[in-house]
C-alpha cells in the first residue's frame, strides 16, 4: 500500500448563494417569477369562469397598490428573465460565422433583447391606441 | 519494486516522444510500447514553441535550399547526409500532421500557408497562428490515444536507465503520486526527454527543461555531443525570459536600439528595407542577432529597465488587425505580463538561452553507441543544427526524427531478445532513497541551483573568455560535491518535489559540466559559440570537427573529437544580407547553375 | 525556478502574506493553512511567489508548473476564491491584502496545491479525440483544403490547454464527478466541428447521458474561467440541441451509422 490518501472537500451546500454563482441562481429564480404571474392570469381566467361577481373581484383586486407593487416586481423579473435568456441562448447555438470570422455573442444577445423590446414597445403602442379609439 | 515488460520504452512524451510512439504502434501493432513522462504529455515544453515548422512548399523553392539554409546556418557543423534525409521528409511529415488534425494556418484558398523566418532564403515555414508547438503537440497527443499498444506511464519520472552487455535494458522510475518505484524491462528504449536550457538563469524554458535524458545517457557511456552550442533567441522576455516568437520579425517586426535604429545593419545584416527581406536585417539567424545585442549592449545602445539591458521589438506598423491575426499569443503575453499593447508601444526584448543545439550522439538513424538505445528530438545530436540551429528546424525535427526513431526501436525490439533482469534496479532504487534521506549541512538545492545557473550565464554566454569558462568548470565541479552535503526538508513519498528536483540538479550539473569543457576546449568561433580571447575566427582546419564530451565518474569529462560528414556543400563564409547575396551570387559562378532539386 | 543573484532581478521591496492550503496525506488528517511572508516586487506571478517560497522558506511546498506563459495549462489553482493559473496572476493586482491559495476546487487532493487529474484525462480520451477522417487522402496527395472561415468553426475549441479551471468552476461537476465536463465537450466539438473529420456521430453517442451533456444547466462560469477565450459553455450546449435533436431522429437514422460502425 502506497502513502496516497486523497482528500475529498465537500461541496459547500450553499453554493449556489456564493460568487460567482449567486447570478446563476437569480437567473434561475426568475424562472419562478413566470410561474408566478401564469399563476395569477390562471386566476383571472378562473374567476371569469365563475362568473361577473368573482372577475369583478378580480379585476378590483389588479386595481390594488398591492396588485401594483406585485405587478411591477414581476415586470422587472421578467425583464431580467428576458435579459438571461437572450444571453444563454448563443451559447446553445452553434458559432455563427459572417465574413469568414465568428459572430460575438454579445451582438446576438443584443439583436434577441432589441427585438424584444421593439416587439415589447409595439405592443404597448397598439393597445394604448386601441383604447384610445371609440 | 513493481516490475514492467515491455518491448519499447519511450521516455518523455513531447513531440518527438508522442511521434515515435505513433510510428512505434503504426509500424509494429503488435509491440507493446511504454511511453513514460514525469509530466502529462500536453505539458511537455513543445507545448511553449510559437513560430512555425519548416517544410518546402513554395513552387520557387527547393530542397536544395533548405538543405542549403540548414548548412550555412549551422556554420557548417552539420552531417550533411543527414540534413539531406531531414530535409526531404520535412514536408511530408507535415502534411501528416495536418492530416491528424493540426490546424496549420491557411491561405484564402484553403492551402497551407508558409511564413518567413530567421536564414532561410524562401519561405518555408508552416504555422498554426503563433501557437505552432502548442498545436502539434495536442494534435499528436489526442492521436496518440487511439492506438491501443501504446501504455501511457503519465507522471512518471525516471531515475535511471538499466544497460547491461553493452545494450539498454530498460529504466527506473518514480511514481510522483506515491514515490515507489517501477522497474520497467524493455528491448529497446528510446529517449525524448528534450533540451536543457533552465542551467541558465535566463532562459525560455519551462521547469522541466532539465536535460534528464541527457545526463542518463552520458552516465551511462554515451558522448554528449556538440554541447557548447547553446541557442540565445534574441527576442525575450526581459525578466522571465518568456519568447516573443521568431514569427513577429517574419511578419515584418523590427529591432530598435535607445535611438530608435535599426541596429542590425551595423553588423553585416543590411542594408535595412522597409518590408521584410528574407536572411536580411531582423531575419538573419538568432546567433547574429544575439551577438549583435551584446555589441550594442557594450556601446551603451541599449534602453534600461528594472529587468536589465533590452532592445526594442517594433511591431506598430504591423497593425492591430495583422497582430491580433497572426500573432496572438503574443499579443496575450506583451498585455498580461508587461501591461504593453504591441500595436502602439514597442515591447522592451533581449536574448535568453532558447535551445541546446548538442545532445546524444545518435547516427541518421537516431541510434546511440548504446546498442538499443536511440534518442530524438532537442535532447539528441543528429547532425541537423550544427553550431546554431534556424528557427522550424526543431519542431520538423520532431516528426522527423521521431517517427525514424520508433520506426527503428520496433525493428530493434522485434529482432533482440527479452531484457534482462538484474540486481541494478535495487542499487538504483538504493541510490535515489540515499539522497533522500542523506544528512547533509543543511545546504538548500535551490541555492546550488541558482550558482549554477548564473555561473553558466557568465562563463558560458554569447561570448566567452578562457578564464572565465574555467572558472564555471570550477564552480560546477564544486557544485557536484556539494550534492553530498545536500539535505532534503521534505522526506515523504507523496509528490516529493523537494527530491524530484535535487535529482534534476545532479542531471544538469552534469549536463552544465559537459557545455562548459566542450566550450573551454573549443579554441574558434563558430555559430553560437564565439569566443573574445583570441579565438575569434572560425578555425576550419582545426575544429570543423564535432566536440565529443564522455562521462568520467567522480571528475570532469573527457572532450574528443569526431568528424563532420560534409557530401555536397563545401564550407563557405557564412554570410547573411547584402554580404550574402554577394557570397551566394559568387558561388553561383563557380559552380555553374545547379539544377534545383524538387520536392 | 532559481533566484537570480545578478542585478537582473527587480529589487523585492515589499512584502506579501500568502496563506497556502497544505495538505500531507501521511502526517495531516485534513488540510491545513499555512502562512508564509513573502518578499515580492511588482513584475512577480504568484507563481513566482511559490517558487519563492519553495526555494527559500519551506521546500516541502508541492506544485504543478512548468512553462510560465499560461500555455501548458499545469498551475491552474484557487486564488482568492477563483479558479486561476498561477503564472499570469500578478501580486500586484491582489496586494496589499493576503493572498490566499488552494488546490483547484471539485478535485480530490493529492498533496499540498496537487489534484487528482488522472479521471479528466480519462474524459478527453473517451470522446475519440483524434481526427476520423471524412474522405481518405494519402500523404503523396497533400493537405485536405480547408478555408480560414472553415477553421474559425472550430478554432476556440482547438485552443484549450487542459488546465481544468472549468472544472474547478462548474458547480455542477463539484456536484456530480462523473460528469463529462467543460473542458471534455470543447475538445469533442473541436472534432466535431472540424471540415475533414466524419466522426461526429460517434462522438455524439459518447455524451448522451446524465453524464454526459445533461448534467450541465448552462451556469456559464466555465467560459468566465477560461484563461484562452475557449468558450466550453457554448461547446457543451450547442450539443445539447444536437443530442436532443440525435435522440428524437436515431429511429429514422440509416443502420450503419451510430455507436461502434467505424466512418
Amino acid at each position: 500500500m502506497s502513502e496516497r490518501r486523497p482528500y475529498v472537500r465537500a461541496q459547500p451546500r450553499d453554493w449556489w448563494a456564493r460568487k460567482p454563482y449567486l447570478g446563476y441562481t437569480l437567473r434561475e429564480l426568475t424562472g419562478v417569477g413566470v410561474v408566478v404571474y401564469g399563476g395569477i392570469l390562471l386566476a383571472g381566467l378562473i374567476s371569469l369562469a365563475r362568473g361577473p361577481e368573482a372577475f369583478e373581484g378580480f379585476r378590483s383586486f389588479l386595481t390594488s397598490p398591492l396588485s401594483l407593487l406585485i405587478h411591477l416586481l414581476l415586470l422587472a423579473v421578467m425583464i431580467w428573465h428576458v435579459v438571461t435568456w437572450f444571453q444563454t441562448m448563443p451559447k446553445t447555438m452553434p458559432k455563427l460565422i459572417a465574413n469568414g470570422r465568428h459572430v460575438p455573442q454579445q451582438k446576438l444577445t443584443l439583436a434577441g433583447v432589441g427585438i424584444a423590446a421593439v416587439c415589447s414597445a409595439a405592443l404597448i403602442a397598439a393597445f394604448l391606441i386601441a383604447g384610445a379609439l371609440p | 519494486m513493481h516490475h514492467v515488460d515491455t518491448d519499447i520504452l519511450i521516455l518523455g512524451a513531447g513531440g518527438a516522444g508522442l511521434r515515435a510512439a505513433i510510428a512505434a504502434a503504426q509500424s509494429a501493432p503488435e509491440l507493446n510500447i511504454a511511453l513514460v513522462s514525469k509530466v502529462f504529455p500536453m505539458r511537455s515544453h513543445t507545448v511553449a514553441a510559437e513560430g512555425g515548422s519548416a517544410g518546402v512548399v513554395q513552387s520557387h523553392d527547393s530542397l536544395e535550399n533548405h538543405f542549403h539554409d540548414t548548412v550555412a546556418g549551422g556554420d557548417w557543423l552539420c552531417e550533411q547526409d543527414v540534413v539531406d534525409y531531414f530535409v526531404s521528409r520535412c514536408t511530408p511529415e507535415m502534411v501528416q500532421l495536418e492530416h491528424w488534425g493540426c490546424p496549420w494556418s491557411r491561405k484564402p484558398d484553403g492551402h497551407i500557408n508558409v511564413r518567413a523566418f530567421g536564414g532561410m532564403k524562401i519561405e518555408r515555414t508552416w504555422f498554426a497562428a503563433d501557437r505552432s508547438g502548442f498545436h502539434i503537440l495536442h494534435t499528436l497527443f489526442q492521436t496518440s490515444i487511439q492506438f491501443p499498444s501504446i501504455r501511457r506511464f503519465d507522471e512518471y519520472f525516471c531515475v535511471d536507465l538499466l544497460s547491461d552487455e553493452g545494450r539498454v535494458q530498460g529504466a527506473v522510475m518514480l511514481a510522483l503520486s506515491t514515490g515507489e518505484f517501477t522497474a520497467i524491462h524493455a528491448k529497446a528504449v528510446v529517449i525524448a526527454t528534450g533540451g536543457a536550457g533552465r542551467v541558465y538563469s535566463q532562459n525560455t524554458n519551462g521547469g522541466i527543461v532539465t536535460g534528464d535524458g541527457m545526463a542518463l545517457a552520458y552516465r551511462h557511456g554515451v558522448p554528449l555531443r556538440d554541447m557548447e552550442f547553446v541557442q540565445y533567441h534574441p527576442t525575450c522576455m526581459p525578466g522571465t525570459g518568456l519568447l516573443f516568437t521568431e514569427a513577429c520579425r517574419g511578419e515584418g517586426a523590427f529591432l530598435l536600439n535607445k535611438n530608435g535604429d535599426r541596429y542590425l545593419q551595423d553588423y553585416g545584416l543590411g542594408p535595412a528595407s522597409p518590408e521584410p527581406r528574407n536572411k536580411f536585417m531582423e531575419l538573419g539567424p538568432r546567433d547574429r542577432l544575439s551577438q549583435a545585442f551584446w555589441h550594442e549592449e557594450r556601446k551603451g545602445n541599449t534602453v534600461s529597465t528594472p529587468q536589465g539591458a533590452t532592445v526594442l521589438l517594433d511591431l506598430r506598423h504591423l497593425g492591430r488587425a495583422k497582430i491580433k491575426e497572426r500573432l496572438p499569443l503574443i499579443c496575450e503575453m506583451a498585455e498580461q505580463f508587461m501591461g504593453i499593447d504591441p500595436a502602439t508601444t514597442p515591447i522592451p526584448v533581449r536574448p535568453a538561452v532558447h535551445y541546446t543545439m548538442g545532445g546524444i550522439l545518435v547516427d541518421i538513424n537516431t541510434a546511440s553507441p548504446l546498442a538499443g538505445l536511440y534518442a530524438a528530438g532537442e535532447c539528441s545530436s543528429v547532425g541537423i543544427h550544427g553550431a546554431n540551429r534556424l528557427g522550424s528546424n526543431s519542431l520538423a525535427e520532431l516528426s522527423v526524427f521521431g517517427r525514424v526513431a520508433g520506426e527503428q526501436a520496433a525493428k530493434f525490439a522485434k529482432m533482440a531478445g527479452p531484457a534482462k533482469r538484474s540486481t541494478q534496479t535495487e542499487a538504483v532504487e538504493a541510490k535515489a532513497l540515499a539522497l533522500l534521506t542523506q544528512k547533509g549541512d543543511g545546504e538548500r538545492h535551490a541555492t546550488m541551483r541558482a550558482e549554477m545557473a548564473a555561473s553558466m550565464e557568465k562563463g558560458c554566454g554569447i561570448y566567452r573568455l578562457g578564464p572565465e569558462m574555467r572558472e564555471t568548470c570550477d564552480t560546477l565541479a564544486n557544485l557536484k560535491q556539494r550534492m553530498a552535503g545536500v539535505t532534503l526538508e521534505d522526506k515523504s513519498r507523496v509528490w516529493n518535489t523537494d527530491w524530484i528536483t535535487a535529482i534534476e540538479l545532479g542531471y544538469q550539473l552534469d549536463v552544465a559540466e559537459a557545455m562548459a569543457h566542450s566550450a573551454i576546449a573549443r579554441e574558434e568561433s563558430r555559430g553560437a559559440h564565439q569566443r573574445i580571447d583570441g579565438f575569434e575566427q572560425r578555425d576550419d582546419a582545426r575544429f570543423l570537427r564535432h566536440s565529443l564530451a564522455h562521462y568520467q565518474d567522480g571528475g570532469p569529462p573527457t572532450i574528443s573529437y569526431g568528424p563532420v560528414k560534409i557530401t555536397h556543400l563545401p564550407p563557405a563564409q557564412r554570410a547573411y544580407g547584402a554580404l550574402g547575396e554577394q557570397a551566394d551570387a559568387a558561388a553561383r559562378a563557380t559552380a555553374g547553375n545547379k539544377d534545383v532539386a524538387h520536392v | 525556478m532559481s533566484e537570480v543573484p545578478t542585478s537582473e532581478i527587480m529589487e523585492r521591496t515589499k512584502t506579501i502574506e500568502l496563506r497556502v492550503l497544505r495538505y500531507r496525506p501521511v502526517s495531516d488528517h485534513e488540510p491545513v493553512f499555512q502562512a508564509y511572508q513573502v518578499p515580492y516586487s511588482d513584475d512577480m506571478s504568484v507563481l513566482q511567489v511559490l517558487q519563492s517560497v519553495k526555494d527559500t522558506q519551506d521546500g516541502t511546498l508541492s506544485f504543478r508548473w512548468s512553462c510560465r506563459m499560461a500555455i501548458c495549462g499545469s498551475c491552474g489553482m484557487m486564488i482568492n476564491g477563483d479558479p486561476r493559473l498561477a503564472c499570469n496572476t500578478f501580486v500586484r493586482d491582489l496586494a496589499p491584502n493576503p493572498v490566499t491559495v488552494e488546490p483547484l476546487r471539485n478535485f480530490p487532493i493529492e498533496r499540498d496545491l496537487v489534484v487528482t487529474v488522472g479521471d479528466f484525462v480519462k474524459k478527453i480520451e473517451s470522446i475519440y479525440p483524434y481526427i476520423i477522417p471524412k474522405t481518405p487522402k494519402s500523404i503523396e496527395a497533400g493537405e485536405y483544403l480547408q478555408t480560414p472561415a472553415q477553421m474559425a468553426a472550430y478554432e476556440s475549441f482547438s485552443d484549450c490547454i487542459n488546465c481544468m479551471l472549468c472544472y474547478a468552476a462548474c458547480p455542477q461537476f463539484g456536484a456530480n464527478p462523473d460528469f463529462i465536463g467543460p473542458g471534455a465537450m470543447a475538445l469533442l466539438q473541436r472534432y466535431n466541428g472540424d471540415s475533414r473529420d466524419g466522426g461526429q456521430q460517434l462522438r455524439l453517442d459518447s455524451i448522451a447521458g446524465e453524464d454526459g451533456v445533461w448534467s450541465c444547466t448552462a451556469v456559464g462560469v466555465c467560459s468566465d474561467a477560461c484563461p484562452k477565450q475557449v468558450d466550453p459553455a457554448n461547446a457543451v450546449n450547442q450539443n445539447k440541441t444536437k443530442s436532443a435533436l440525435d435522440f428524437f431522429l436515431r429511429f429514422i437514422r440509416p443502420k450503419d451509422q451510430g455507436a461502434g460502425a467505424k466512418s
